[in-house]
């Protein structure tokens, strides 16, 4: 099991990782996710032993690494699969694949599996972006290392092929049963194929759990933005025993609550789209659409409370509104969210 | 913690070997009184202005014409190439002196075709000779570098508007001003050095002056002013260390595909470089061979030539492996990549002797072919070095790091990885080092074994004496076993062109 | 240029031998001798050659090689400077190549003899060469006259003064070499013979109505095309000018007993002790060789007994300075003084 106890990592006098702490289980997909140049890059390289860190440790089975003592990249047992696919150029696919094993036939069972086999005797510059990726994870998984590393494995791809390698590239690891840590930016990718999700932000973890947990329970506001489209709406919350259903009251409608960061009083609720519903064909209004956004299977609205608040609200693509007509928003779901002091 | 990169040692020690010869020039001037002259300003600044006048002449030539091979799809591209960099075969005073009796009233020129032609002499004269014998270091870098840019840029220049000509010159020679800086060096380093060629034209150099202290038996004297010549190589490093470009990612570089008549039309305006440099001569020795009759040459002296430019290429290359590395990898390895450049500039009698010095203290090697290989070595290693270098700095390091990562250690990584990946740069320094050293003189004189004669020694014995028609077959032949040389080379690098990112299509 | 084959030379030696002629000096008891007398080479012996006269120093090698084959000859080639520059680092450091070193100038084998590598020669040698010549650690082994080329259609032979000092105050436009080593061998000369001042007042007048020449070759070429009326070389570049070009615009013009008729010499030292360094010598000194050398290359014979080469005035006529051609080699001052001037 990948322990990782308080790593830091400084370039020069900056630091970039702050106090990092995770576990990796057995055969689990951890998805690291933030904006750019939050530091996920960096705590990658620094997993792999190809930079050094300045504070804290972190160990594998057999190695342990340090400050102080650094163990090299190769004797770490790692994988890493890169963002731009560092296929070696010189070396046809088979060549790439098998490159330290002595025994190919882990490297046929894999480049089999991913669907390579016609391609072994061709050079990384003749094959398509996806064919390239597949063999980069064929190498990877070949040399049958201890955990593996994926940064931004799918940036590179177009948005169809992304989606059916996301999920060749999880059936794969699950296959070959070893631990990952796979960096994205997607938050979509970062929700569906992760076991567990961990939010960074400028070197810091502000949240380590299940995606749903992510999603739904956020950490902080950061996170709530972060892991898909967020609201706030204006609400109060008493946080007395008295309020035993634990009921958030809003303008439009109340819903049960899960208090962080000590909510109580006046509260920020955290709303997602699909919590709310939007209606234009009511007498009743209380908001004023902004604009649209079509989905295709759905449509975004941005509307405007008559209080000032903005939401967003996710309908059904046959429900369609124009900008600047008022339409009337409602608080629909029944499952707990997220309350924030206000601020 | 400071980790010293693996090369340093390495590159330390080879520097130093480098360096050896320049330092023995230290003791043999201690004799000599005299520090500087007035006298010598004058002929320092003829100095000066030569090596500027050569700078701009080969950068004038060589760059147009690194474009041409590197980007121009034409049939025979290889012959071209070997063709327009066949000069750098060819002793600069050969070409010196078939000019000097070429052109001018009296002239051969006069005399065969009945043209008067305008004399070649002076200063503008050897400015001329030396660039046309020193545009090949100026092209052959240079198109190195412009065959791993990527096209795109140029592309999304001619979509905002800009022709063709103006994107090459606003978007892509910026980009190479380090690959021509590095040329160009070499080229000023060889004008500083080069004795031959102002002599015969009449221009009063330093080395000049070096040359005649020599002769007088002033040996200190001529290594004390040796080593004042260094402030100039010196200086000269220092300038060329100050241009530097960004560094970029390599790419699919361009293709240009001109029509025939415009293909045609670029090659006939080469015409005249390749003429003057390599045709004439040929044709004036050649006239003077018909006139006097041959004798005397033996194609051993070929093999000769030949097999140790060759062993010295590739001794050369491998020793440039870990100086172009530390090169990279830092400042001081930086340092001791320039330090290997000094040699390059010191005159060659003097680094003549300055070797024999060094020889001597190795009895068992003296005069051997071994020593001779090792002269080449020190004086051209420069040459390997910054091919090397610049191919090596283009590699993505992310290939490195995958390699690693699959379990590779530093050793295994830099060996199945980045030496295979900097072979395009190998071949292209080995090809240098080839030709320079085909045409190599006063080492190959007073270190070979005693007997054994290059087509280079041999041609100097034969101008010596006046018999200079016997001059055209070894001349030729030097500029056919370049040629071979190159072709050998080139197709090496043919096998060795992986670009790294999509879709290479060549 | 003709060539005609040193080894037809050889095999008509024997009817040579003992041919008459005078000189202004008195003639020693000994006269040339022929290469038949001559004990046969055999084993190895490196030769240092020192810019030697193109094919022909190969040729009278070639030719001793044919008549010895048990001669090992191996030959390196370089400048004269180069090679004596070599021999002393070589003896300094020890170590033992060279057995014979046969140089152009006297100034290279002056270096040599001051290194202390050269052997002493036997009297019985330096006995065939011409008095004047004899000397006990190296031997001549042909000589090389100054002279003033003119051009023919330019300048009438009475327009050129006796004395090479009067050419400074002359309105003839002069060719020159002044980096050339045998060049500077002469102003050496003159510092020797006329002392610095007026010799540097001399120098000085030269440089006023002059054009420089990379070589003496060129000087004379100079001469010939016209762009010079006279100008300073040794004798033999004139001479092969001439055979190669029989109606060029060039003669030759001597001065008298002064620096510019002087007569220098290449020479030979032997570097190695035994019989087989002094034997070769004797090859260079025969007759055959001499005469070859007069022939061909235009030099001069120094052995007594030996014909002169065609088209150069007989030497009874000339009259060239009292020298020791030893101190030719102090070129230093020489340098100084022609830098001073702004010549060099």
């Amino acid at each position: 099991m990948l322990s990782v106890n308080n790593l830091s990592v400084n370039y020069g006098s900056t630091r970039v990782v702050d106090k990092l702490n995770l576990e990796l289980g057995q055969d689990e997909i951890l998805m690291l996710v933030g904006p750019t140049g939050c530091g996920k890059t960096t705590i990658l390289q620094a997993l792999a032993g190809l930079i050094p860190i300045s504070e804290g440790a972190m160990s594998l089975g057999e190695w342990e690494s340090t400050a102080n003592k650094h163990v090299p990249p190769e004797k770490r047992n790692v994988g890493m699969v890169f963002q731009d696919f560092a296929l070696f150029p010189h070396l046809t696919v088979q060549q790439n694949v098998c490159f330290r094993l002595k025994d190919t036939k882990l490297a046929d069972h894999w480049l089999q599996l991913l669907g390579l086999d016609n391609f072994r005797d061709a050079k990384p510059a003749r094959l398509s972006g996806g064919q390239k990726q597949r063999v980069a994870l064929a190498r990877t998984l070949a040399h049958e290392p201890s955990f593996v590393l994926l940064d931004e494995p799918l940036s590179n791809l177009d948005a169809a092929l992304k989606d059916s390698l996301r999920w060749e590239i999880r059936d794969a690891l699950k296959k070959a049963g070893v631990p990952a840590i796979w960096v994205t930016h997607d938050q979509e990718e970062a929700l569906s194929v992760g076991d567990r999700v961990g939010i960074l932000n400028k070197g810091v973890l502000e949240q380590l759990d299940t995606p749903e947990a992510c999603y739904s329970s956020p950490a902080s506001r950061f996170v709530a933005r972060f892991m898909g489209e967020a609201s706030f709406l204006s609400a109060t919350f008493d946080s007395s025993a008295a309020n035993t259903d634990k009921t958030v009251v809003t303008d439009i409608g109340n819903v049960p609550g899960t208090p962080l960061q000590g909510a109580s009083g006046n509260v920020d609720l955290l709303v997602r789209p699909d919590d709310l519903s939007l209606d234009a064909t009511l007498s009743e209004t209380n908001c004023t659409v902004e604009w649209v956004r079509y989905e295709g299977e759905s449509r975004l609205y941005a509307v405007v409370l008559d209080c000032g608040d903005e939401l967003k609200v996710r309908v059904s693509h046959e429900n369609a509104i124009k900008p600047g007509t008022r339409a009337f928003v409602q608080l629909i779901t029944t499952h707990p969210l997220a309350v924030f002091p206000r601020g | 913690m400071t980790n010293w990169p693996k090369s340093y040692p390495l590159a330390l020690l080879i520097a130093l070997m480098a360096l050896l010869p320049v330092g023995v020039l230290f003791s043999l001037a201690q004799d000599s009184a005299q520090l500087f002259d007035t006298h010598n300003l004058r002929v320092l600044a003829n100095t000066v202005s030569l090596v500027v006048l050569t700078i701009i002449g080969s950068v004038l030539i060589g760059v147009p014409l690194a474009f041409l091979t590197a980007y121009v799809q034409m049939p025979f591209k290889r012959f071209w190439l070997i063709l327009l960099a066949a000069p750098l075969a060819l002793p600069s005073y050969i070409g010196a002196f078939a000019m000097y009796f070429s052109f001018g009233t009296g002239g051969e020129i006069e005399n065969v075709l009945g043209i008067s032609t305008p004399p070649i002499s002076g200063l503008w004269g050897s400015a001329l000779v030396m660039s046309l014998y020193t545009y090949p270091f100026v092209m052959m870098t240079t198109r190195s570098s412009l065959l791993s840019l990527d096209a795109s840029l140029v592309n999304a220049a001619r979509t905002l508007g800009l022709t063709l000509g103006a994107s090459l010159w606003r978007v892509v020679l910026p980009r190479v001003v380090n690959s021509v800086a590095a040329g160009a060096l070499l080229a000023a380093l060889y004008a500083l050095s080069d004795f031959g060629t102002p002599a015969i034209m009449g221009f009063d150099t330093f080395t000049r002056v070096i040359f005649v202290e020599y002769n007088a038996f002033g040996l200190s004297q001529a290594a004390m002013l040796s080593l004042q010549l260094m402030v100039i190589v010196g200086l000269i490093l220092f300038i060329e260390s100050r241009i530097s470009g960004a560094q970029e990612r390599p790419g699919k570089h361009l293709s240009l595909f001109p029509a025939r008549w415009q293909r045609n039309l670029m090659l006939l305006a080469t015409m005249p470089v390749v003429f003057m440099a390599i045709v004439l001569p040929l044709a004036i020795f050649t006239l003077w061979l018909v006139r006097e009759g041959a004798g005397g040459f033996e194609f051993s002296y070929a093999w000769n030539s030949a097999h140790a430019s060759f062993i010295a290429a590739i001794v050369a290359v491998l020793l440039a492996i870990p100086v172009a590395h530390a090169a990279i990898a830092g400042k001081a390895g930086r340092f001791m990549e320039r330090i290997t450049y000094f040699g390059f500039g010191v005159p060659g009698i003097v680094m003549g002797t300055a070797l024999v010095y060094v020889g001597l203290q190795l009895p068992a090697l003296y005069q051997t072919l071994s020593l001779l290989v090792m002269a080449y070595v020190l004086r051209f290693i420069p040459l390997a070095v910054g091919s090397v270098r610049s191919t090596a700095e283009n590699i993505d390091s992310g290939l490195v790091k995958a390699a690693r990562v699959l379990g590779a250690s530093p050793r295994e990584a830099f060996m199945r990885i980045t030496l295979p990946l900097t072979l395009r740069g190998m071949i292209a320094g080995a090809a240098l080092v080839f030709l320079e050293a085909m045409r190599e003189l006063p080492a190959t004189l007073m270190l070979g074994p005693t007997g054994f004669e290059t087509l280079a020694t041999y041609m100097w014995r034969v101008y010596e004496a006046g018999y200079f028609g016997r001059a055209a077959v070894p001349g030729l032949l030097l500029v056919l076993l370049s040629g071979v040389g190159l072709i050998l080379m080139l197709s090496g690098e043919r096998k060795a062109q992986f670009t790294v990112t999509e879709d290479d299509r060549s | 240029m003709q060539r005609r084959t040193f080894l037809q030379g050889l095999a008509a030696a024997g009817a040579l031998s003992g041919l008459p002629f005078s000189f202004a000096h008195a003639m020693t008891q000994t006269g040339s001798v022929s290469v038949e007398s001559l004990p046969k080479l055999e084993g190895d012996l490196t030769l240092y050659l020192g810019r030697g006269e193109g094919g022909l120093y190969e040729n009278v090698l070639k030719a001793i090689e044919k008549r010895n084959p048990k001669l090992n000859l191996k030959i390196r080639r370089g400048g004269s400077a180069a090679l004596a520059n070599t021999i002393v680092a070589e003896t300094k450091a020890g170590v033992k190549r060279a057995d014979l070193f046969w140089a152009v100038d006297t100034g290279s084998i002056g270096m040599v003899t001051d290194a202390g590598a050269a052997k002493p020669l036997p009297d019985d040698l330096t006995a065939q060469l011409r008095e004047d010549f004899q000397y006990p650690s190296w031997s001549p082994v042909t000589g090389r006259v100054r002279t003033l080329p003119y051009n023919t259609e330019r300048v009438k032979p009475e327009q050129i003064p006796e004395s090479v000092m009067a050419l400074a105050d002359s309105d003839l436009k002069i060719g020159w070499a002044p980096a050339y080593s045998s060049f500077q061998s002469f102003v050496t000369a003159m510092r020797i013979l006329e002392g610095d001042k007026a010799t540097k007042s001399w120098l000085k007048g030269i440089n006023k109505h002059s054009k420089k020449y990379a070589g003496e070759l060129g000087v004379v070429m100079g001469v010939e095309r016209g762009e010079v009326d006279i100008g300073f070389a040794n004798h033999y570049y004139t001479l092969r000018l001439k055979s190669g070009k029989p109606n060029a615009n060039v003669a030759l013009a001597y001065s008298k007993s002064d620096a510019g008729c002087l007569v220098n010499a290449s020479g030979i030292v032997a570097l190695s002790d035994g019989d087989l360094p002094v034997n070769f010598i004797r090859y260079l000194l025969s007759h055959e060789v001499q005469s070859y050398l007069a022939r061909e290359a235009y030099e001069i014979p120094l052995v007594q007994g030996v014909e002169q080469p065609q088209g150069l005035a007989d030497l009874s006529t000339l009259s060239p300075p009292e020298m020791d051609l030893r101190k030719l080699a102090d070129l230093r001052p020489t340098l100084n003084l022609m830098r001073e001037v702004g010549v060099l």
